[in-house]
């Protein structure tokens, strides 16, 4: 599958970014391509594009706070999750999404 | 970049007393405090915990990350301290705390180099594989090795 995905907690120090490496290393361990774009205190980094989005499978917002540009992923599947289950289950959120979304 | 400009062994202890979550984090604040990295304790402390208060800092396996971001603090830095003592800390596992990496922030920074260089050590921690390390390793340089070896 083609995933993408924003990464933002309240504070936007350190969950964020946690979230963004862990979300990658399962993704890819079980051969999906991956994206995540990253809103912290420091700005918006990886910032998806717009062929990135077009040919995305599914959208995973691994947010705790308010994020920017979510009017991006009209008409996607979007799964949306807190960082905290993501920094603990990052492996089964991918395999859920994979039972439960046909790519 | 530099890791020194945000962890340097002076920022470490090993051998906290601390045998609370509250104590943990006085004691490293001390250490931000005395070198200069940290103006005014008491405010910055009060800002950490308005951090507490959104959220889990605990990341299971004995490790936790509390931050806090506040105008008491004068450079965004790392404190890292370790105790025997189990500390009753919020996380999915319940497990006791035993690391705890305290990152201050500035309310406002002039340069991101150092919200990128904590964006880096929270990199590092997405790997559980170093956990182990930090919590038996008796070596500041390794600690900080641990936490720099994603950066740039």
């Amino acid at each position: 599958m083609n995933i993408i995905g924003i990464a933002a907690c309240v504070a936007g120090i350190a969950h964020t970014y946690i979230a963004k490496e862990k979300l990658t290393k399962a993704a890819e361990k079980r051969g999906h391509t991956i994206h995540i774009e990253t809103q912290g205190q420091i700005g918006t980094e990886d910032e998806l594009t717009d062929e990135q989005i077009k040919i995305s499978d599914v959208v995973i917002l691994a947010v705790d706070t308010s994020i920017k540009g979510r009017d991006r992923f009209a008409g996607k599947k979007i799964v949306e999750v807190s960082t905290e289950v993501v920094i603990h289950s990052a492996g089964n959120l991918i395999k859920h999404i994979e039972e439960n979304i046909k790519a | 970049m530099n890791i020194e400009t945000i962890l340097n062994k002076n920022l470490i202890n090993l051998n906290m007393q601390a045998n609370t979550k509250d104590e943990a984090i006085k004691e490293l604040t001390d250490l931000l405090y005395k070198a200069g990295n940290v103006k005014d304790g008491e405010a910055f402390i009060k800002d950490v915990y308005n951090r507490e208060a959104e959220g889990k800092t605990g990341l299971g396996n004995h490790i936790a990350i509390p931050h806090g971001k506040s105008d008491a603090v004068n450079v965004t830095s790392i404190a890292v301290g370790r105790t025997k003592n189990d500390l009753i800390w919020e996380s999915y596992d319940n497990l006791p705390v035993h690391v705890v990496i305290l990152f201050a922030v500035r309310n406002v920074d002039k340069t991101t180099v150092h919200l990128k260089l904590l964006s880096q050590v929270a990199i590092a921690l997405s790997d559980e594989e170093i956990f182990d390390k930090l919590l038996t390793t008796n070596d500041k340089g390794e600690v900080i090795y641990l936490l720099s070896n994603k950066i740039q």
